[in-house]
């Protein structure tokens, strides 16, 4: 087992205290030197399993930070404390970024007990960032027994929100047909309860109608959701999400071990795949270019030539 | 033109000129000829030739007539010139005491009241980070502040403004004082500088105290109370200059006017009140930029849209509901560090662009505004400079001098187009109210100001000394004078005559006060704005009555646009 | 195609005091994020504390503050608190307008550089990046 540097005890030793500057320096060193400080973050990884993650996604517009300002008051009444993840879309074509949803959770910004963090993708697909289970054990670990993570969730890619949150919250705004639509593709599906946010609004009624007939399209086998109104700005419907949310994590907790099991294997089994197809796809591979060509000449099937990949990767 | 005319469009014109000639007589204090230096008599309005009148009567009229195009008045400025209102305030009340009578002696007729930047954020002295207190404003938060302010100044007949936003406690204390000196609010003038909330929202935060619904309720209220109790009063400015400077282009900046405009009348008519009674009292602010013609068009397009508005939308029947009636401010997002004296040539230009587009006040900045409050030098220059395009480059003697151009008369037609655009867009959001509250304006605003911005960064758009023309390094801040700043003893001895009036007054009273304030606020019924001039008579201060409002009618941050 | 970017510079672009005219700070943060950067961007009127909480937080290599007005006298104070949080290796670019007079104090008090209207794009975005790498390459050594 390697022994941690110094310098990694002494920040391990702060985090474990709920030091805030240890939490902002650990979180910068998940997001940039993940493999490096693996050793850190093994040691963390035991203590965690045991916080309640809350995803919550939906189109740009929607009232994401909003909710959120709101839910974290809610949460802070219970004496719960609080970590908000933050993650922004980074500029295709610059790789900066403005974040700014922490903004509209001002109101939080001298409270102990509650810690936000705003992350840019960097150029990551999928809404989230490579190492954000590490920044969420990072918080968990320095005192944080509830983590919301906020993304941006439109389509079919942003979605991988599903992967870490054991509870998922997807907003929409009524009348919004175009983000109903696109809530279809994909951001629907991961649902485990569904916001009509900004219910003031025209046609909220309607729009909720929709979602409950588009959810008893799911598989019989697929996960239940509930759909709610929420008008964030008022804080009407808050406190009935709280405890849909509360509910939903009581009902899948009740096997913690079956929960956390299923979330390391998709862990692994998500960051096994990245790799494999960072490796494959690398420089000169000429076993690879082999199956490539037995392929094309309609040798073998794709799935034998899929096989016979996953072969070469194991030896 | 070239067109044939009909006989009745040359008679309606004929007549239409007639009642121009006979108001205007009426109204001319002086009937003394003007001559141009060449000895040749200027007469005071130019117009077409009668056989060109054609479409004249509809889009241009004679001043004083609808549409308004050439001017709100018969007589403009050759009857009575621009009155000349320069924002000042700085210090302690009677820092600001020294410098209004000052301007006072030297004939001013209009004066103003700028708040300390901690009374715009709503709060007492005693709460503030002393090195900021006074630097922009002066530091009123008692009725008795406002007594000591004006004391020598007979605010019966000296028009005044407040710039002062939500709950217009600036205006209160106005009121408290004049019930103090027995004089009647019956003879209380000026205006609600900042009762345009709307503007705030978008554009200038700082002056954004409560919640968009709050600040909406408050409005109609201050109007309603002002129509009945103080008829002299302005009660509503609608803001054009936050937006522009805030980087929205003069078409924009006039369209989102003219549509808080709107939505101020619609939510007055909602009240139940007459229109001929309220519009009246509906007055504007717009920045002036250096774009000489094209504030001169954004103006004249401005007043024919608004005429024809406050009839259509609004049911005005009478000529006094529909004038559009400004004041003007040169343009400080026009001003550079760099090079400062070149302000002055800046400030004259602006002020000229104003004063042929029809305004009527005017207030010039000074040179060094860039970097603090006026020092009475570049103040002095301010000054003149007005008294000089007055007195000495003619700029009274004809209305709507511009007016026939080719160019302005077509600018004139196309700003008007992009104004309703403007204005369409706003209302397919569902009125101003909807369109800020959803950042629709802000963001319109933002891409106009990073436009603008990469224009100047490309060296597109020239600025003399900043991206051209430019001077060794040395050349800037040495022409500047030195920065004044308020003297610390007297902001610390103000700060602690607040702390004993506070221990000092019957506390009683002031909490019975606050307690009605409180329950009128959640009244749908109840004028707030009185509950503020009662609470305000009986010790309230500033800072409370605006925590005492935050907590029952919300306190709302601007939403942000990235 | 994506930019992948590991190490963005993460600047706070903030203002404190009363002054609320943040039109200025909206296009520098536009800039920054053009060339790359994390921008973390708050309204105006913070307090002290909170943009110490937020540096902290966040872990942001500079701050930038956008001052018009008379704000730039409370960046001392702001400077010492900065130092009691015990965040010592957090660079404080200024923006904006402050008189002649009131520049040395301000450097005095440990503020790295002032940047004037009429800066240029290009100057502000350099000089950024160049506190921004003193700042991370102060902060190796924190947590030994």
């Amino acid at each position: 087992m390697d022994v941690l540097e110094p310098k990694q005890r002494s920040l391990l030793k702060a985090l474990e205290a709920g030091d805030r500057r240890a939490i902002g320096r650990a979180i910068t060193l998940a997001e940039t030197n993940s493999t490096r400080a693996g050793s850190l973050f093994r040691e963390i990884q035991p203590s965690t399993g045991h916080g309640h993650i809350i995803g919550i996604t939906g189109p740009p517009g929607s009232g994401k930070s909003t909710l959120i300002d709101e839910l974290i008051s809610a949460l802070r009444k219970l004496s719960h404390t609080v970590a908000v993840i933050a993650v922004d879309p980074s500029s295709p074509i610059s790789g900066g970024a403005i974040l700014g949803d922490r903004l509209r959770m001002a109101s939080h910004n001298a409270d102990e007990g509650v810690f936000i963090r705003s992350l840019s993708t960097r150029g990551h697909l999928g809404g989230l960032t490579p190492s954000v289970h590490n920044v969420a054990n990072i918080l968990e670990f320095a005192g944080f027994n509830h983590i919301i993570l906020e993304t941006v969730g439109t389509g079919q890619s942003e979605i991988e929100i599903a992967d870490i949150a054991q509870t998922t919250v997807v907003l929409c705004t009524p009348g919004a047909g175009d983000d109903v639509q696109a809530l279809k593709a994909g951001v629907l599906e991961i649902a485990d309860i569904l916001v009509v946010n900004k219910e003031d609004l025209h046609g909220a009624d309607k729009t909720v109608q929709l979602l409950k007939a588009m959810l008893t399209l799911r598989a019989p086998g697929h996960k239940k959701a509930q759909v709610i109104k929420t008008c964030a700005t008022t804080g009407r419907g808050i406190d009935e999400l709280v405890t849909l949310i509360k509910h939903h994590y009581t009902k899948i907790s009740r096997n913690t071990d079956k929960m956390l099991r299923e979330k390391s294997r998709r862990l692994l089994a998500t960051k096994a795949a990245a790799l494999l197809i960072q490796e494959l796809l690398d420089a000169s591979n000429s076993e690879l270019d082999t199956i490539c060509a037995a392929f094309e000449r309609g040798e073998r099937t794709l799935a034998q030539c899929v096989r016979e990949v996953l072969k070469l990767k194991s030896h | 033109m070239g067109q044939r005319t009909n006989p009745e469009s040359t008679d309606l014109y004929d007549q239409s000129r007639t009642q121009w000639e006979k108001e205007y007589d009426r109204d001319i204090q002086s009937g003394d000829t003007v001559q141009n230096r060449s000895g040749i008599p200027i007469q005071p309005l130019y117009g077409p030739a009668r056989e060109t009148a054609g479409s004249y009567l509809d889009t241009l009229g004679f001043p004083g007539q609808e549409p308004y195009t050439r001017g709100i008045y018969p007589t403009m400025h050759r009857g009575k010139s621009w009155s000349q209102r320069q924002l000042i305030g700085q210090g302690t009340p009677d820092e600001y005491n020294e410098r209004v009578l000052k301007l006072i002696d030297a004939g001013t007729t209009a004066i103003s009241l700028i708040p300390c930047n901690s009374v715009y954020r709503g709060n007492d002295c005693d709460d503030v980070p002393q090195p900021l207190l006074g630097t922009c404003g002066t530091v009123i938060n008692t009725a008795g502040h406002m007594d000591s302010a004006l004391d020598g100044v007979d605010i019966g007949s000296i028009s005044t403004a407040m710039n002062d936003p939500s709950p217009f406690t600036l205006l209160s204390f106005v009121l408290n004082t004049a019930d103090r000196r027995g004089v009647s609010w019956q003879q209380i003038s000026g205006t609600s500088n900042q009762s345009d909330y709307l503007s705030h929202y978008v554009a200038n935060h700082m002056f954004f105290r409560l919640s968009l619904e709050g600040a909406r309720r408050i409005l109609v209220d201050h109007i309603a109370f002002c129509l009945e109790q103080v008829p002299h009063w302005n009660p509503l400015s609608v803001v054009g200059q936050h937006m522009q400077q805030a980087g929205a282009t003069p078409a924009e900046a006039m369209g989102f006017t003219l549509s808080s405009a709107l939505q101020y009348g619609r939510d007055c008519l909602n009240r139940g009140m007459d229109p001929d009674d309220f519009l009246p009292r509906f007055t504007f602010f717009f920045d002036i930029s250096l774009s000489l013609f094209e504030e001169v068009a954004k103006f004249r397009a401005g007043r024919r849209i608004w005429a024809r508005l406050t009839q259509n939308e609004l049911g005005a029947t009478t000529s006094r509901a529909r004038r559009f009636k400004f004041h003007g401010q040169t343009s400080g997002a026009d001003l550079t560090l760099q090079q400062p004296l070149n302000n002055i040539a800046r400030v004259s230009t602006q002020a000229i662009a104003g004063i042929l587009g029809g305004l009527q006040s005017l207030h010039t900045d000074s040179y060094d505004e860039v970097i603090n409050v006026p020092n009475e030098h570049p103040a002095r220059i301010a000054v003149a400079t007005q008294n000089i395009l007055r007195e000495e480059a003619g700029l009274c003697d004809v209305i709507d001098p511009l007016g026939g151009s080719w160019y302005v008369e077509e600018l004139t037609d196309q700003m008007e187009t992009k104004i309703l655009d403007v204005m369409d867009v706003v209302e397919n959001e569902g009125g101003m109210f909807r369109a800020v509250e959803s950042g629709l304006v802000q963001r319109m605003i933002g891409e106009s100001a990073l436009n603008w911005q990469s224009r100047v960064d490309s060296g597109k758009q020239k600025i003399v000394g900043v991206n051209c023309y430019r001077t060794p390094k040395t050349d800037g801040q040495e022409t500047m004078p030195p920065t004044v700043r308020p003297a610390t003893e007297k902001m610390n001895a103000h700060v602690e005559q607040l702390r004993r009036f506070k221990r000092e007054r019957n506390q009683t009273e002031v909490n019975y006060s606050l307690d009605k304030l409180r329950r009128a606020a959640n009244s749908k019924d109840d004028n707030v704005f009185s509950g503020v001039v009662e609470a305000t008579a009986s010790g309230v201060t500033h800072g409370e009555v605006v925590s005492c409002l935050r907590e029952e009618l919300g306190f709302g941050h601007p939403l942000i646009v990235e | 195609m994506n930019v992948v970017n590991q190490t963005p510079y993460r600047i706070l672009v903030t203002k404190i005091g009363l002054d609320g005219h943040d039109r200025g700070s909206r296009i520098v943060a536009a800039y920054l994020r053009d060339a790359g950067m994390e921008v973390i961007y708050t309204p105006p009127w913070q307090a002290l504390d909170d943009v110490v909480r937020l540096a902290g937080d966040e872990d942001v290599d500079v701050i930038g503050i956008s001052s018009l007005s008379t704000d730039h006298l409370i960046i001392p104070d702001l400077m010492s608190r900065l130092v009691a949080a015990g965040l010592l290796n957090i660079r404080v670019v200024v923006g904006g307008i402050v008189p002649n007079e009131e520049l040395s104090m301000l450097l005095e008090s440990g503020v790295s550089a002032i940047l004037g209207p009429g800066t240029d794009r290009a100057t502000i975005v350099e000089q950024v990046k160049h506190y921004a790498a003193a700042a991370r390459h102060d902060r190796e050594t924190e947590f030994t």
